[in-house]
């Protein structure tokens, strides 16, 4: 009797072995072909990084993030004309401890993580041909613009492109797409088309027209859909959300020195531009021909923005933006401004709208970065658009780093999913690493 | 036979929030019901009014129950992403020792773990930047006195003295060169409080208790905060940190019924009341802050939660008594503040129990229990994480009872 019970409680203890078990998520590929996916667009879908296009930043592109996940749906491989090393071009930053000089040299402040160009030489077979390995399903082509995809000798233009391409002199971005007879594709085109004039302060390169960007991209999708193929498209984000152009604040002109404010102050009556310092936080001077006071120069105003190219030590030690005004090649004015935005409103509401017409999946970037700007959280991880800290941006300011590449792949993800009722698995964005700090 | 015995086996979390109630091997074997048994020394924690009842002159109890506990996550949908936890043995225990001083008046010590968490989802997994590893106990010491009102009621209060500690460490999203940082938070405290309860038996089959525990809270003050962070960064996260917290463990009122169908069965229930709304939200008071160290209020906002218990006991022999039962603790973790810290879901849990009696004086107690909860999705929204959870938690326990 006595063994009877034991044994009947140690069947109880058998149980100790079991383990909760949940259904697994069963991925699927709705009524969208996978098998071969291209991705098109320019340095974002490139993967460029940090200032370059590498080796690393090639792998953490958002298509080739996009397109593991596709394999779980029957996508194929994926094959990036990848450089050989993790120094690209050469133009490569990463960051390092930097102890900040006052105008004299001598160490002022704390030492602080900065981005610096990365030592080393770069593979030399960076620079030669590799369009005799592919062909490659990320065209993917920094620099390029909606309507460079078109040319046909954009190979012998752009160094990126020139590469990979089979045909420097005749074939386009676009005729190797068409080429690939892809069954799925991506097509994020546009930034450069703004981003270009915007890098200028407004004051070189033009922003592409409305009627241009429209011909375009409606022969883009024509060629990329001629075969039926389905894709997503996404919108452009606009520039001037990205921390190039917001991480100098207008006003960032600190004094401290009640005879500094005197000194300027004086300064500027003796010139007559009628502008007063005060302690404490002032706008920066800027160039600006029109301005009412007939003197060239005035304040900055809200809204209005500086670049991240703009030497720092320029302003420190040489009067810029106090004593002169600085130069409105690294200034967005309010003007420019509105013509960065009227015209990613136009190419957004093209994008759109052809997206519609071929029945294709649309990705409202644009939305997306206006959102990121004021903070995302994904899995205890907290983003901004802020420079560096921010995580979402590399160190150029511009292109994404590889969570960023992530959270983007994975908004993309979302967009095929509702468009073509499939169920394409999000990545973890904590698996990608973050800007790695010294 | 072990695949048939995992499908019929649900899921579970070993208590609510981060109570345990494993304090006795007979009443756990009863769906844990104890507010109006007296069945030895163990009274003194389920209620100190019953300890006056008990018979012999001397009681001495100990035990403990091996916590064997699993929760299996899925990331939200659309993510193929699942995690299972990989957590370290619980060892809850208990010691109680009574004594008859007279007819009228009992008194004892006991000593046991009410509250703990002993959790690891690992290094690596995907939550990381909410919790790695926690590791959390307290012990509670209680003096306890009852007294004898007359046949039928009995009264008792103990004192509690609470010892307490954690350990809790999660990774920090800034990456160095040996990937990410890590944050790693750990103290101890003391801390008072009370049980006092009532034994009413108005017949001799009917047993009522009440039992009412106070709301232990711990506060710690100068623990300490370690970061690893790269070094560039270390400016932001001082090394040597301290930091401040309080921790609530929460106040419970019981009440309790039992009654003898016959010589040989007991039945009885027992409604445990948890005021776990105290829990509102756990707040690390860092001594240094900086810009990027801001101290920390993460909400948790617990709610008071009703555990329906019912069990029973059959007297087979002189040497054997086997026991039954069962409970529903409903989580009482808020819907959109479920932390994979503390997962801790709508639990059934069914419980089994069986003594032997080597010897008239000696009780060879031996429980199991496990628990059932519910498959849920539950999100921690301040860091947008969340998934489906479900747990299995194996608890078999042994225990010795010497009575003279």
């Amino acid at each position: 009797m006595k063994s009877r019970y034991i044994a009947y409680f140690l069947l109880l203890l058998v149980a100790v072995s079991c383990e909760p078990k949940l259904d697994d998520y069963t991925p699927s590929a709705g009524s969208a072909d996978f098998s071969k996916y291209i991705s098109v667009g320019n340095s974002l879908t490139a993967g460029y990084a940090d200032g370059d296009l590498y080796l690393t930043s090639q792998n953490y592109s958002y298509p080739n993030i996009i397109a593991q996940q596709l394999k779980l749906v029957g996508g194929g491989e994926f094959k990036q004309p990848l450089m050989f090393d993790e120094l690209g071009f050469g133009n490569k930053r990463v960051l390092q401890i930097v102890q900040p000089l006052d105008c004299s040299g001598n160490p002022d402040g704390d030492p602080s993580p900065m981005p610096v160009l990365a030592g080393g030489v770069p593979d030399q077979r960076n620079f030669t041909s590799i369009a005799a390995n592919g062909p490659y399903n990320n065209l993917g082509v920094p620099g390029a613009k909606s309507f460079h995809l078109l040319l046909p000798n954009y190979g012998s233009l752009n160094p990126y492109f020139g590469r990979f391409t089979t045909s420097p002199l005749s074939k386009s971005v676009i005729g190797m797409a068409k080429e690939s007879n892809a069954s799925f594709f991506s097509l994020w085109i546009g930034n450069n088309d703004v981003l270009s004039y915007a890098l200028a302060g407004g004051e070189g390169d033009a922003i592409t027209s409305q009627e241009t960007f429209e011909a375009t991209y409606t022969m883009l999708l024509d060629s990329l859909t001629a075969n039926g193929a389905k894709g997503f498209v996404g919108s452009i984000p606009d520039v001037t959300s990205v921390p190039y152009f917001n991480t100098i604040p207008y006003n960032g002109l600190v004094l401290v020195d009640q005879t500094d404010v005197d000194k300027l102050n004086l300064l500027h009556a003796s010139i007559g531009t009628g502008i007063v310092f005060n302690l404490g936080q002032n706008p920066f001077i800027i160039e600006d021909p029109l301005a009412p006071n007939g003197k060239g120069m005035r304040e900055m105003v809200e809204g209005e923005l500086l670049l991240l190219s703009l030497p720092q030590d320029s302003i420190k030690c040489r009067g810029w933006g106090s004593q002169r005004p600085i130069r409105a090649n690294f200034v967005l004015d309010i003007n420019e401004i509105e013509l960065l935005t009227d015209a990613v409103g136009g190419y957004n509401e093209t994008i759109k709208s052809l997206a519609d017409e071929k029945g294709l999946a649309y990705a409202d970037a644009n939305t997306f970065m206006k959102n990121a700007k004021s903070g995302i959280i994904f899995d205890g991880m907290r983003f901004s658009a802020s420079f560096i800290r921010g995580g979402i941006f590399s160190l150029d300011g511009i292109h994404l780093s590889p969570r960023g590449n992530a959270i983007i792949a994975n908004f993309f993800i979302d967009a095929i999913n509702l468009k073509y009722n499939a169920a394409i698995p999000h990545v973890n964005v904590g698996d990608y690493p973050g800007l790695v700090f010294p | 036979m072990l695949s048939v015995v995992c499908t019929l086996l649900i899921s579970g979390v070993y208590a609510g929030g981060y109570q345990v109630g494993l304090h006795g091997q007979k009443q756990i074997g009863m769906g844990l019901i104890g507010t109006s048994l007296s069945l030895d020394a163990s009274s003194m924690f389920y209620n100190p009014g019953g300890l006056s009842f008990m018979k012999p002159s001397f009681s001495f109890s100990a035990g403990m129950s091996p916590i064997r506990s699993f929760t299996a996550f899925r990331k939200s949908e659309p993510s193929a992403y699942t995690a299972m936890t990989d957590n370290p043995l619980g060892t809850p225990f208990y010691f109680y020792g009574a004594a008859k001083i007279n007819d009228r008046f009992s008194a004892g010590i006991a000593v046991n773990t009410p509250y703990g968490n002993s959790l690891s989802w690992g290094k690596d997994w995907d939550g990381r930047y909410l919790i790695q590893d926690l590791s959390l106990r307290a012990i509670f010491f209680q003096p306890t006195l009852s007294f004898k009102v007359n046949d039928w009621l009995g009264i008792g209060v103990g004192f509690v003295f609470a010892t307490g500690k954690f350990d809790l460490t999660k990774a920090l999203p800034v990456t160095g060169a040996n990937g990410d940082g890590s944050v790693n938070l750990n103290g101890s405290t003391t801390a008072m409080g009370y049980n006092v309860g009532v034994m009413i038996q108005p017949t001799e089959k009917l047993s009522i208790g009440i039992d009412y525990r106070s709301e232990i809270s711990m506060e710690v003050s100068g623990a300490d905060a370690k970061f690893t962070v790269p070094a560039s960064l270390a400016g932001n996260f001082p090394a040597d940190n301290k930091f401040s917290t309080t921790l609530p463990l929460p106040a419970n009122l019981d009440f309790g019924l039992s009654y003898n169908v016959s010589e040989k069965l007991m039945i009885g229930m027992s409604l445990n009341y948890v005021f776990w709304s105290v829990y509102d939200s756990l707040i690390f008071d860092f001594e240094t802050n900086t810009p990027a160290l801001p101290d920390s209020k993460n909400p948790r906002l617990y709610e008071d939660k009703l555990i329906v218990r019912l069990g029973g006991e059959y007297t087979i022999n002189d040497k054997f008594a086997i026991r039954a039962g069962g409970y529903y603790d409903p989580s009482p973790v808020n819907e959109i503040y479920f932390s994979p810290e503390t997962p801790s879901l709508n639990n059934l849990g069914l419980t089994a129990g069986l003594s032997y009696k080597p010897v008239e004086n000696l009780s060879i107690d031996l429980s199991f229990l496990y628990i059932m909860g519910a498959e849920a999705d539950k999100q921690y929204t301040p860091d947008n994480f969340g998934g489906t959870f479900k747990s299995r938690v194996y608890i078999p326990g042994f225990g010795l009872t010497y009575n003279f």
